[in-house]
C-alpha cells in the first residue's frame, strides 16, 4: 500500500483545492452581481471537493468520495433555492445587483455610494463579418416572404 | 531530497511572491470601472508570473506522464477559475466556470475518483450551470450592467485570499508523510468505534487474509471502483443517503412554493394563496 500513499500527489492536489477555494472566496467578496457570487461559491465548494478526494486517495477509504456525493447533493439543493431568490430579487428590483438590497444592512454601516462610470464601453463589440460566396441570387418579387406550413 | 521533501527556507520567499503576485494580478484583473486593456494585460502576465510560482513550489510526482496530465488539468482548472470570478459579463462567468469544472473533473479521475468526475461534469456542468444560465438568460439586462463593471475593495478582497493561500499553502508544504503522534490512523475498512487503538503495526491485531481482504475492498483504486463506491454508500452511509434524499425534496418544495407565492405577491394579491387555489380548483 506504500504505492497509493502519494504525498507529493496529496501535497499538489491540495494545493489546487487551495487555489480554487481562495479564488471562490475573492469572487463572492468582491463581485456585486448576484448570479457571480453564487458561481463563485460554487467553485469553494469544488476546492472542497479536490481536497476531500485527494486525502480519500492518500488514506484509501471512502470516506472523502461519499463527503463528496454530499456535497453535490448539497449544491444541488441550494442552487435551486438560491436562484428562486435571486429570480425573487430580481423580480422586485429589476436588477441582480447586490447592493439593490444595502437598505438591509446594519445601522452603523455607512451607505454605499456608486461612483460615476464611464458612460459607454471602451470596448465596442466586434462581431464577425462573413465573406460574401458565390452570386447573388435574383429576388424574386411574387415569391412570398414566409411560407404558409411549416 | 526524499528525507526532507519540504524546505520551507528555500521555498519561503517562492511562496512569499508568489502571493504578492496573486494579490497584483487579482487586483489589476477585476473589474474597477475602467477597462483598460492595459491593466489587463499585465494583471495577466503577473497571474501567469504566480501561477509559475505555484509550480515551481509543487511537489514532483512520480512519472513524467502523470505530472503532465496532472499539471494540465490542475491549470485548466485554476485559470478559468480566475477567469470567472474576473470576467465582466456574468454570462461569460458562467462559461469559464464550466471549464473550471472540467478541470476539477479531471483532477478528480488524475486521483482515481472515477465516479465522482463523471458525477460532477454531469449534475454541475449539465444541470447546476445550465440552470445559471437560465435564471442569466431570464434576469440579465442588455449589455453590461454598471454593476457588473465595478466591485467591492478588490485590493482588500484579493489580499485577504491571496493570504488565506499563502497560510494553507505554507501549512499544505509542511505535511509529512509520519502519523500523527496522539492518535493512529482507523485502519481500513473497519468501522472506526470497533478499531483499536493505536498500534504499531495493523498486521497483528487482525488476522492477515482478513486485512488484505478489507485492504483491498477500502482501496479506491482497486478494480470495480463504482460497485464498490455504491456498497460503501448504501450499506456504511445508508442513513445518509435517506437524510439526503429528504432535504433534496425539501429543497424542490421549498423552491416551487416560494416561487408560487413570490409571483402571487409580485401580482399584487393580498390573498396570497388565492391563485394556488384557483389553479387546483380549475383542474
Amino acid at each position: 500500500m506504500n504505492t497509493m500513499q502519494s504525498l507529493p500527489l496529496l501535497q499538489n492536489a491540495l494545493t489546487v483545492g487551495a487555489i480554487l477555494f481562495s479564488l471562490g472566496l475573492v469572487g463572492i467578496l468582491t463581485r456585486r452581481n448576484l448570479i457571480v457570487m453564487f458561481l463563485a461559491a460554487e467553485m469553494m465548494l469544488q476546492g472542497i471537493s479536490v481536497s476531500l478526494v485527494a486525502w480519500s486517495r492518500y488514506h484509501g477509504d471512502w470516506g472523502g468520495h461519499v463527503l463528496v456525493i454530499f456535497v453535490l447533493t448539497v449544491a444541488a439543493c441550494e442552487a435551486a433555492v438560491a436562484l428562486v431568490f435571486v429570480l425573487q430579487a430580481f423580480s422586485r428590483t429589476g436588477r441582480l445587483d447586490s447592493a439593490a438590497w444595502q437598505s438591509l444592512r446594519e445601522a452603523t454601516v455607512g451607505r454605499m455610494i456608486d461612483h460615476e462610470l464611464p458612460s459607454i464601453d471602451t470596448l465596442p463589440p466586434r462581431f464577425p463579418t462573413l465573406t460574401p460566396a458565390g452570386i447573388l441570387p435574383p429576388a424574386d418579387e411574387n415569391e412570398p416572404l414566409q411560407r404558409q406550413h411549416v | 531530497m526524499t528525507a526532507i521533501p519540504f524546505d520551507p527556507f528555500a521555498s519561503g520567499p517562492l511562496l512569499a511572491g508568489a502571493v504578492v503576485a496573486t494579490v497584483a494580478s487579482l487586483w489589476l484583473l477585476l473589474p474597477n470601472g475602467r477597462d483598460s486593456n492595459s491593466a489587463r494585460w499585465l494583471g495577466m502576465l503577473v497571474g501567469v508570473a504566480a501561477l509559475a510560482a505555484f509550480i515551481l513550489a509543487g511537489r514532483r510526482l512520480g512519472g513524467l506522464g502523470e505530472e503532465a496530465v496532472f499539471l494540465i488539468v490542475s491549470l485548466v482548472a485554476v485559470i478559468s477559475a480566475a477567469a470567472t470570478i474576473v470576467s465582466r459579463s456574468p454570462v461569460y462567468a458562467a462559461i469559464w466556470f464550466a471549464l473550471t469544472l472540467a478541470g476539477v473533473a479531471g483532477v478528480l479521475l488524475v486521483l482515481g475518483a472515477q465516479f465522482l468526475g463523471v458525477a460532477t461534469i454531469v449534475v454541475y456542468a449539465g444541470a447546476i450551470l445550465v440552470m445559471f444560465l437560465f435564471v442569466l438568460m431570464l434576469a440579465q439586462p442588455a449589455g453590461l450592467a454598471p454593476y457588473d463593471r465595478v466591485s467591492n475593495e478588490p485590493f482588500l478582497s484579493a489580499l485577504a485570499g491571496a493570504v488565506l493561500l499563502g497560510v494553507l499553502s505554507l501549512s499544505i508544504g509542511r505535511l509529512t508523510a509520519a502519523p500523527a503522534a496522539c492518535c493512529g490512523l482507523p485502519s481500513r475498512g473497519t468501522p472506526v468505534a470497533s478499531s483499536p487503538p493505536a498500534s504499531a503495526d495493523a498486521g497483528t491485531s487482525t488476522s492477515a487474509p482478513d486485512a488484505g481482504a478489507v485492504a483491498l475492498a477500502a482501496d479506491p483504486l482497486a478494480e470495480n471502483h463504482v460497485a464498490r463506491l455504491g456498497g460503501e454508500l448504501f450499506g456504511r452511509y445508508l442513513v445518509s443517503v435517506e437524510a439526503a434524499g429528504v432535504l433534496l425534496l425539501v429543497a424542490l418544495i421549498g423552491a416551487i412554493a416560494v416561487v408560487s407565492r413570490g409571483e402571487a405577491a409580485l401580482a399584487g394579491d393580498t390573498t396570497t394563496t388565492r391563485p394556488i387555489a384557483d389553479r387546483s380548483s380549475a383542474r
